[in-house]
């Protein structure tokens, strides 16, 4: 199976103090791997670095055939869709504006927008200035976007939080779209019942390093 | 996408985010013409003195408020978006190219409107044909203006004091603009050459487009 | 520190040896003793020019290489560079003012600029100090300082374009009209003075180095949260 994601000893700092140590961490394809910990135990920088949004300071690694470091990561990040916990829009367009904008910027088929919209269910909110729209309206916004963009790599940081049943749904659907067509998922959630559901895999993180895995 | 259309993609969103938000027209452009009429005030009201002035005090303000447009613009990204354009794979000099373009554009209108007040406040002898300078001199400002502005506001992005810190780093890089724009209407309007202030400003602009576009990555890295 | 303190004997020994030599030789027909402020304004200024391009090298350095020491370098050379800016415009102001009868010649395209310089450099310490983290601080000022040297330079054309195009004269006579014996003492100040900056430099770095190596950089970020005591929810 392909090795999507390979972290060796990696360590992060940010702000002068450490936030990561000596996290070991394989992913391959079609995997799904659930994070979990406590709060202030690295768990969205853990997710940060794989995207390769933070810088590594110690330790190496590879995502999606990039060196950690090196300027590949610039092309691997076009294969990388994170969906943090906090929303990613531009509160001064509107839902289907910002999911337009991603597709400008990608070469996706303008086409394409209107009908991720109708299947995450805001169809008749797209003419909505985000910043009217609500916080279950905007994750699902986000879904849209990957649905969209096809990531390879699929990064979720508490990306279920605040979402309703249908919704959480969607969320699965996204998860289980991403490990068929032979990407993989990290997941990051204090729903520890949730990640055992849909998970491969858990690590647990506690102050920046890993406690286990199960 | 290549680097234009990704350049022209991100400085039409950042258009239209201004079309609906207003800042620049709203609130920096009446805020520089009240600084326009305190001059006069402070001068005594001596008018041959106010009219000597005009286009003087003209690029004083322009300057120092012109900047605040393209400040204002860079530091309006929150982590999340750059995360999500980065993501997309938005090459960092597009980003920077985006928003210079999109900021050139609204200082432009910001120094054409300061222009027209400054005319009617304080009424300087200038020629017909010093529209045409003026006109040069304005774009080629709001140019570098735009330029300072995004190179400071990346380098002060997400600090506290990034404002009054922002205007501190651009304000004394702006003086070959300054020098460059009032000796072009002022030659214009001793009819005298002014390609060389006119070279000195296609210079300073061209020499901030290729420093900021060298360093778009550090730049971006450095906002991690 | 004791290359740096190997330094600063000899700035200390050159500066005296400077001193004697600027109190005793003729002042200047014209300026009278006021001339001899010119053994502190000239290095000042030369020590301002010197310092800025430090920093810019340093500032290109270290995007290049990404090695502490460059930024190291780069921000002590700006910390004594900004004193010697300061010292170097202020002499000149009283200078000025004394021999000249104005305090500032907008004729000049040296003093301008080093105004600018002064404003950048204190543009560039502010940036430093409103940053905790010292890559992210290393990174941002770097950046600064490489904007700056492409900037600086066209601050400079641009005001000696203003005067040469307008025909002002500056104040200051631009070639060298003093008697041999003040010329020397001022040269003897222009090397002791950069003596001086260096060892100031030098210390500068040590105590910046050793500044990173106390710092708690691998104490965890997450140890500051704790478990909650929820059998005292009750008693709050």
């Amino acid at each position: 199976m392909a090795l999507l994601c390979s972290l060796r000893k990696v360590g992060v700092s940010l702000g002068g103090r450490r936030v990561l140590r000596d996290i070991d961490l394989a992913l391959d394809a079609g995997q799904v791997l659930g994070v979990t910990g406590p709060n202030g135990s690295g768990k969205t920088t853990l997710i940060r670095a794989i995207a390769t949004l933070v810088a590594v300071d110690r330790g190496g690694g590879m995502v999606l055939g990039a060196a950690l470091g090196t300027d590949q990561v610039y092309e691997a990040r076009r294969h990388i869709g994170l969906m943090g916990h906090r929303p990613t829009v531009i509160l001064e367009l509107t839902l289907h504006e910002n999911l337009d904008h991603v597709a400008r910027l990608t070469g996706i088929e303008p086409g394409r927008v209107s009908h991720a919209l109708e299947v995450v269910g805001l169809g008749d909110a797209a003419a909505m200035r985000a910043d009217r729209a609500s916080h279950g309206m905007i994750r699902r916004l986000e879904v849209a976007r990957l649905l969209l963009t096809k990531p390879r790599l699929l990064l979720l940081d508490e990306a279920t939080h605040g979402l309703d049943s249908s919704a959480r749904e969607l969320v699965d659907a996204l998860i289980s779209r991403a490990t068929t067509d032979g990407g993989g998922v990290v997941f990051v959630s204090h729903d520890v019942d949730r990640l055992s559901a849909a998970c491969d895999d858990i690590l647990r993180l506690d102050l920046g390093t890993m406690e286990t895995s199960s | 996408m290549s680097f234009w259309h990704q350049t022209l993609e991100l400085a039409r969103v950042d258009l239209t985010v201004e079309r609906r938000l207003g800042e620049t027209l709203r609130i920096i452009a009446p805020f520089a013409l009240v600084a326009l009429a305190i001059f006069p005030l402070a001068m005594g009201l001596r008018l041959t003195l106010v009219s000597e002035m005009g286009t003087a005090v003209f690029w004083a303000v322009g300057v120092l408020f012109g900047m605040q447009v393209g400040l204002r613009r860079s530091s309006s990204d929150d982590r999340e978006r750059r995360d999500l354009h980065a993501l997309l794979g938005v090459d960092p000099s597009a980003r920077f190219a985006g928003r210079v373009l999109a900021g050139s554009l609204l200082t432009t209108i910001f120094l054409v409107v300061l222009f027209l007040a400054m005319t009617v406040l304080y009424g300087p002898e200038l020629p017909e044909s010093a529209v045409l300078g003026a006109t040069l001199a304005i774009i080629l400002a709001a140019v570098g203006l735009a330029e300072l502005g995004t190179i400071a506001g990346e380098i002060t992005w997400g600090l506290r004091d990034r404002t009054a810190l922002a205007s501190l780093i651009v304000a004394p890089l702006a003086i070959p603009l300054v020098i460059g724009g009032s000796q072009t209407l002022q030659a214009m309007a001793g009819d005298t050459g002014i390609l060389p202030w006119v070279l000195l400003m296609i210079t300073t602009d061209l020499a901030l487009a290729v420093a900021g576009v060298a360093l778009a990555r550090p730049l971006e890295e450095a906002t991690r | 520190m004791t290359r740096a303190r190997a330094f600063l004997g000899i700035a200390a020994l050159a500066l005296a040896v400077g001193l004697w030599m600027a109190m005793t030789a003729p002042p200047d027909a014209l300026q009278g003793v006021f001339s001899r402020i010119i053994n502190v304004h000239v290095p000042s200024l030369w020590l301002a020019f010197l310092a800025f391009a430090v920093t810019a090298i340093g500032s290109v350095m270290w995007l290049w290489s990404k090695r502490p020491r460059w930024d190291r370098l780069a921000m002590a050379s700006a910390e004594v560079g900004v004193l010697f800016t300061a010292i170097g415009l202020v002499t000149g102001m009283i200078w000025g003012q004394r021999v000249w009868g104005t305090a500032w010649d907008w004729g000049d395209p040296r003093l301008t600029t080093t105004a600018v310089m002064f404003f950048v450099y204190l543009g560039y310490l502010a940036l430093r100090g409103a940053i905790d983290d010292p890559v992210v601080r290393a990174r941002r000022s770097a950046i600064l300082g490489a904007v700056a040297v492409v900037q600086v330079p066209l601050v400079y054309f641009s005001v000696y374009m203003f005067r040469t195009l307008h025909q002002i004269p500056s104040i200051r006579p631009d070639g060298s009209t003093m008697p041999r014996e003040m010329l020397m003492a001022m040269l003897v100040n222009v090397a002791a003075f950069t003596i001086l900056y260096v060892a100031l430099v030098m210390a500068r770095m040590e105590v910046a180095a050793a500044e990173e190596s106390a710092s708690d950089a691998e104490a965890m970020a997450g140890a500051v949260v704790r478990p909650p005591r929820l059998s005292e929810v009750g008693d709050v």
